[in-house]
C-alpha cells in the first residue's frame, strides 16, 4: 500500500520527493555546518587560551619591564627581543595572527615609548609583511583588515597602494582605506579630498573626525581650500565641521560664501559653522535672509544669532518669537533671545508679564538650567 | 462538480504552499548575504572608538513604564548605562497606580520643571515633566502622563517630549546591550545612495535652484531580540545567555531567531522589512512624527506606524530604507505559562487582522511598490490568511479520510516534506544566528534549541494557528480585548516579582 513509484505519481508529488531530499540535506548540511563552525571556535579558543598568556608573559617578561623601556630601546636589543619570539608555538599561521591581534590590542591601550617597542616589535617580527599580504587579497574584508592592523600599528603604506582604495566601489573598504590615508600618509593626508569622487558618508565622517580630532602627528591644513573648491558636497560640509573644530578664522571667509550657495543643506551647515565660530560680522546677513530660507536654514540663523550674542538681533527674535508658526522657531528664538539678554532685562520681563500660556512655558523652558535643549 | 472544484482548490494550494517554500528559501539566502556582510564589516569594527566622535547624532530612548514598581530603578539604571556620547533617556509614566513615579522622583532626585512640551502627536494629556536636580543624570526626564490604555499613547507622549533627531523605542523592562545605540545608529549614517538634485526652475522668491536630497533615507532599524528568561543578569548585563529553561519560552527563543536572523535579515536585503519590533527600533524622528506616531488603538501599534511611514515617504516621492542587523540587542521575558503566552498571541492576532483591515488599501497598488506589491501582499496571504488556509486544510484533509479517498502513500509524503521544509528553515536560522556570534556557551545548549526545530511543527505551531485565529475571531465580532497582567520573574532571579503590563 505504501509502496511510492514516483516516476508515474502527479507532478505534486514528484517535486515534494525532489524537495524532501533538498531539506534533509539541508538540514544535515546545516547541522554538520554548526558542528564545524561551533568546532572551530571551540579549538580557536582554545589556542587562544593557551597562546594569549604565552604572548602576553613574553611581552610583559622582553618589552614591558625592559630596563629601557622608559627611554627607548635600542634597534640591536630589539632584533635579540624578536628572536624570543621565534618559538615554534608562535610558528603556526593562526599563531600569528593572535599574536597580531594581542599586539594591536596593547598598541591600542599604550602610548609613548611602550608603544613604539611594540611596533617596533611588530617589524621586527615582520608581521607587517603578513599584513600587507592580506592588503594583496583579492577579499575586499581581508584588505580592509590588513589597513585596520597598519593603522593601528601606524605602518606606512605606500600612496600608490593606498590612494586607489579611497575610492573603492566597496563602502567598507573605501572608508577603511580614507582612514588609513589620513593616518598614515606622511605627505598630504589630507590629499584624497582631491581625489575623491564617491561621496564621504555620514559614518565615515564619524570616523574621520575622530581620527582627525584625535591625531597629533600632522599641521591642519586650511580647510577653505576644499570649501571653496571641491565639487564633492560631502567634502565640503565635513570641512566645514573641521574648520569649527579647529577654529580656523582664516577659512571664515569662504564660509561666508557658502551663505549663496543654492544646497539648503550646505547653507545651513555654513550658518551653523559660523554662529559657532562667532562672526557676528554675518549677522545682518543673516537676519536679511532669514525670510527667504527653509526651515533648517532658519533655525541656524536664530540659533547663530544667539550665539552671536547681537544685540541688534533683539527685536527680530522677539519678532520671531511671538509671531512665528512654528513651535521650535519660536523655541530657538526665545532661547537666542535669553542667551543675549538676562533673565532680569527689562524685553524678557515684558515678554513674560504679557506671554500667552505657551509663550510663558516656552520662556520658562529656555530659562530652566535643567533643561539643554 | 465537486470534484473539479476540489481538485482546482488543492492546485491552488499547491502553487499557495510552493510559492512560500521559495519565498523562505529567498529570505534564507538572502539573510546568509546579509549575516556574512555584516561578520566580515564587524570583525574589525571598534566601536569604542567610533563614540569618541564629536559627530555623532544624538538619540532619546523612550520607555513607557507602567506600574513597573518592582524593577524600575534598576531598569532605568540599565537605560542611564548605555555605551554612547549623547543620548537621553524619556520615562513615560502612564498614569501608573503604584509608586513607579514616587520611586523615580526620590531616586534620581527628580524636580518637575517647566517644560515646553509640544503635542506634534495627540496623546492623553501629560500632567507633569521631571529633570533631575544632579547633573549625573542630566540626560533623564520623566514624563507623568493621564494613563492611555496602550504602550503607544505613552510612546506618543515620549516621542513629543524627546528631543534628539533619532528615538528608541523599548520597554522598560528589556535588557538592552551597551552598545545598542551605537550599532543601530549605524545603518542610518552608512546609507550608500545619497544624491543631491535639482528641482524645477530658480524660485521667484529667493532666487536659488531648489535641491533636494535624493537619497535612500532610512527611516527605522533593528535588530534581533531573544529570551532572557534564563540567562544570567548582573546589574543590568547579561553575563551568560542560555536558551530558556522552559518549554514554552524555548519555542518562543526559536521561532525569534527565525522571524529575526533569517526573516528580518532577508527582507532586510530586499528593503521590504514588514515591521520593526516594538521591543527595540531606532526610528526617525521627524517621519515617525509626520506620519502620526504610533496608533494609541492599534493592538499592532510596531507594525502599524511601519507601515504608515513606509506609505508617508512614497506618498511625498522619498526613498527610504528598514534595515535590520542580525546581532542581539534586545532581552525580553517571554511568556512562560499558556495562558499569558495565549493572551499574547492573540492580541497579535487580532492586530495583524486589524492591520489589514486599516492598510488593506495598498496591497497591489503599484504606487506604494514594495510596500504595495510585495510586503502587504505577503502580509495577507502568508501571514494572515495562513492560519486559515492551515485549517481549512486540516478540515478537508478529515473530509477526505472520512470519505477514504486520501491516497496515504501521497498524503504522508507531503505531510513529511512540510514537516522537513519546516525543520530545514528553522535550523538554517540557527545556523546563521551561529555564524553571526557563538551565543550559546555549551553544545548542549544549542542542541537543547534545535531540538526544538523538531518539536516546533507539532506542539508550538498548532498553538500560534489557534490563537491567532482566536485573535481573527475578536477582531471580527468586535470583542473587547483587555490588556491583561504579564506576570514576570524578573531576569536572573528567581523572586515572584510582578510587574504589569497593558
Amino acid at each position: 500500500m505504501f509502496k511510492l513509484s514516483l516516476p508515474d505519481g502527479p507532478f505534486a508529488i514528484e517535486i515534494a520527493s525532489i524537495l524532501i531530499g533538498v531539506a534533509v540535506f539541508s538540514t544535515l548540511l546545516a547541522y554538520i555546518s554548526m558542528l564545524i563552525y561551533r568546532l572551530k571556535g571551540y579549538v580557536g579558543q582554545k589556542r587562544a587560551d593557551n597562546t594569549i598568556p604565552l604572548v602576553d608573559n613574553l611581552l610583559l617578561e622582553k618589552v614591558l619591564l625592559h630596563p629601557q623601556i622608559n627611554t627607548e630601546i635600542p634597534k640591536v636589543e630589539m632584533v635579540e627581543l624578536a628572536k624570543s619570539f621565534d618559538i615554534k608555538e608562535l610558528n603556526p599561521g593562526w599563531a600569528k595572527h593572535l599574536l597580531i591581534a594581542r599586539l594591536v590590542n596593547y598598541r591600542k591601550n599604550v602610548r609613548g615609548n611602550i608603544g613604539n617597542a611594540i611596533r617596533s616589535l611588530f617589524i621586527q617580527l615582520e608581521l607587517d609583511s603578513v599584513c600587507l599580504k592580506m592588503l594583496r587579497s583579492r577579499k575586499w574584508y581581508k584588505k580592509a583588515k590588513a589597513l585596520y592592523i597598519l593603522v593601528e600599528m601606524e605602518i606606512v603604506i605606500p600612496d600608490v597602494t593606498l590612494l586607489p582604495l579611497t575610492n573603492s566601489h566597496n563602502h567598507h573598504l573605501r572608508s577603511a582605506a580614507r582612514l588609513a590615508y589620513i593616518k598614515l600618509s606622511k605627505n598630504d593626508p589630507f590629499k584624497f579630498f582631491d581625489v575623491v569622487t564617491e561621496p564621504l558618508l555620514q559614518w565615515d565622517q564619524v570616523e574621520l573626525f575622530r581620527v582627525i580630532t584625535s591625531s597629533e602627528n600632522f599641521s591642519m591644513p586650511n580647510f577653505a581650500r576644499w570649501i571653496t573648491y571641491s565639487s564633492n558636497k560631502s567634502v565640503v560640509s565635513f570641512c566645514l565641521k573641521l574648520v569649527v573644530h579647529y577654529m580656523q578664522l582664516e577659512a571664515v571667509p569662504a564660509v561666508i560664501r557658502l551663505l549663496d550657495n543654492k544646497d539648503h543643506f550646505l547653507r545651513a551647515n555654513a550658518i551653523n559653522a559660523l554662529g559657532k565660530m562667532d562672526v557676528d560680522e554675518v549677522a545682518d546677513q543673516l537676519l536679511h535672509m532669514y525670510h527667504n530660507q527653509p526651515i533648517i536654514c532658519q533655525t541656524e540663523i536664530l540659533k547663530a544669532l544667539g550665539r552671536f550674542r547681537n544685540q541688534q538681533a533683539k527685536e527680530f527674535l522677539k519678532r520671531e518669537f511671538l509671531h512665528s508658526n512654528d513651535f521650535n522657531l519660536r523655541k530657538h528664538a526665545a532661547r537666542s533671545l535669553i542667551n543675549i539678554l538676562s533673565k532680569e532685562d527689562v524685553l524678557i520681563k515684558e515678554l513674560m508679564n504679557n506671554a500667552t500660556k505657551e509663550s510663558l512655558m516656552i520662556l520658562k523652558h529656555c530659562m530652566d538650567p535643567l533643561i539643554k535643549f | 462538480m465537486i470534484q473539479e472544484i476540489s481538485h482546482i482548490t488543492e492546485h491552488i494550494v499547491f502553487i499557495y504552499g510552493c510559492t512560500l517554500l521559495c519565498i523562505y528559501t529567498l529570505l534564507a539566502y538572502m539573510a546568509l548575504q546579509g549575516v556574512r556582510k555584516f561578520k566580515r564589516r564587524n570583525d574589525y569594527m571598534d566601536y569604542d572608538k567610533v563614540l569618541g566622535s564629536e559627530l555623532l547624532p544624538g538619540i532619546s530612548v523612550v520607555a513607557p513604564a507602567f506600574n513597573e514598581g518592582l524593577s524600575i530603578i534598576s531598569n532605568v539604571r540599565s537605560l542611564l548605562t548605555l555605551n554612547y556620547p549623547k543620548f537621553e533617556v524619556v520615562i513615560v509614566n502612564d498614569g501608573s497606580t503604584d509608586n513607579t513615579l514616587e520611586q523615580l522622583i526620590v531616586e534620581f532626585e527628580m524636580q518637575e520643571v517647566d517644560f515646553a512640551y509640544d503635542e506634534q502627536i495627540v496623546t492623553q494629556p501629560v500632567k507633569r515633566i521631571f529633570k533631575s536636580r544632579k547633573a549625573v543624570y542630566g540626560n533623564l526626564i520623566v514624563v507623568d502622563k493621564v494613563n492611555g490604555k496602550s504602550k503607544a499613547d505613552a510612546s506618543n507622549a515620549g516621542i513629543n517630549a524627546s528631543t534628539y533627531n533619532y528615538f528608541l523605542c523599548t520597554d522598560v523592562d528589556c535588557l538592552l546591550d551597551r552598545n545598542t545605540l551605537i550599532q543601530l545608529i549605524k545603518p542610518f549614517l552608512e546609507e550608500e545612495e545619497k544624491k543631491i538634485k535639482e528641482v524645477g526652475e530658480p524660485c521667484p522668491e529667493c532666487g536659488y535652484v531648489h535641491v533636494i536630497e535624493d537619497n535612500v533615507r532610512v527611516i527605522a532599524s533593528g535588530a534581533t531580540l531573544r529570551l532572557g528568561n534564563s540567562c544570567e543578569v548582573e546589574e543590568g548585563v547579561i553575563t551568560r545567555m542560555r536558551p530558556p529553561r522552559q518549554l514554552l519560552p524555548r519555542f518562543q527563543e526559536m521561532e525569534y531567531i527565525r522571524a529575526y536572523v533569517l526573516g528580518k535579515m532577508g527582507w532586510s536585503a530586499m528593503n521590504a522589512v514588514p515591521n520593526v519590533s516594538g521591543g527595540l527600533g531606532l526610528f526617525d524622528r521627524e517621519i515617525a512624527v509626520k506620519a502620526g506616531g504610533y496608533d494609541a488603538k492599534s493592538f499592532a501599534e510596531d507594525m502599524d506606524i511601519i507601515t504608515r511611514m513606509c506609505a508617508y515617504m512614497i506618498e511625498n516621492k522619498m526613498k527610504y530604507a528598514i534595515r535590520y542587523i542580525p546581532v542581539t540587542l534586545c532581552w525580553t521575558e517571554g511568556p512562560a505559562t499558556l495562558k499569558v503566552f495565549g493572551r499574547q498571541r492573540t492580541r497579535w492576532g487580532r492586530g495583524l487582522a486589524e492591520i489589514m483591515s486599516i492598510h488593506g488599501r495598498l496591497i497591489f497598488r503599484p504606487k506604494y511598490r514594495k510596500l504595495g506589491m510585495i510586503v502587504m501582499p505577503y502580509n495577507l496571504f502568508f501571514e494572515f490568511l495562513a492560519p486559515i488556509i492551515e485549517t481549512l486544510g486540516v478540515f478537508y484533509y478529515i473530509y477526505l479520510i472520512l470519505s477514504g479517498s486520501v491516497n496515504w502513500p501521497y498524503a504522508v509524503l507531503l505531510l513529511v516534506f512540510a514537516y522537513l521544509f519546516s525543520v530545514m528553515i528553522s535550523s538554517l536560522a540557527v545556523l546563521w544566528d551561529q555564524i553571526t556570534f557563538r551565543y550559546y556557551k555549551t553544545w548542549k545548549e544549542v542542541v537543547g534549541l534545535c531540538l526544538m526545530a523538531f518539536l516546533e511543527p507539532l506542539i508550538y505551531h498548532p498553538l500560534i494557528v489557534f490563537f491567532a485565529l482566536k485573535g481573527y475571531f475578536n477582531f471580527a465580532t468586535g470583542k473587547k480585548h483587555s490588556w491583561g497582567n504579564m506576570q514576570r520573574q524578573g531576569f536572573g532571579k528567581k523572586k515572584p516579582a510582578m510587574a504589569v503590563t497593558k
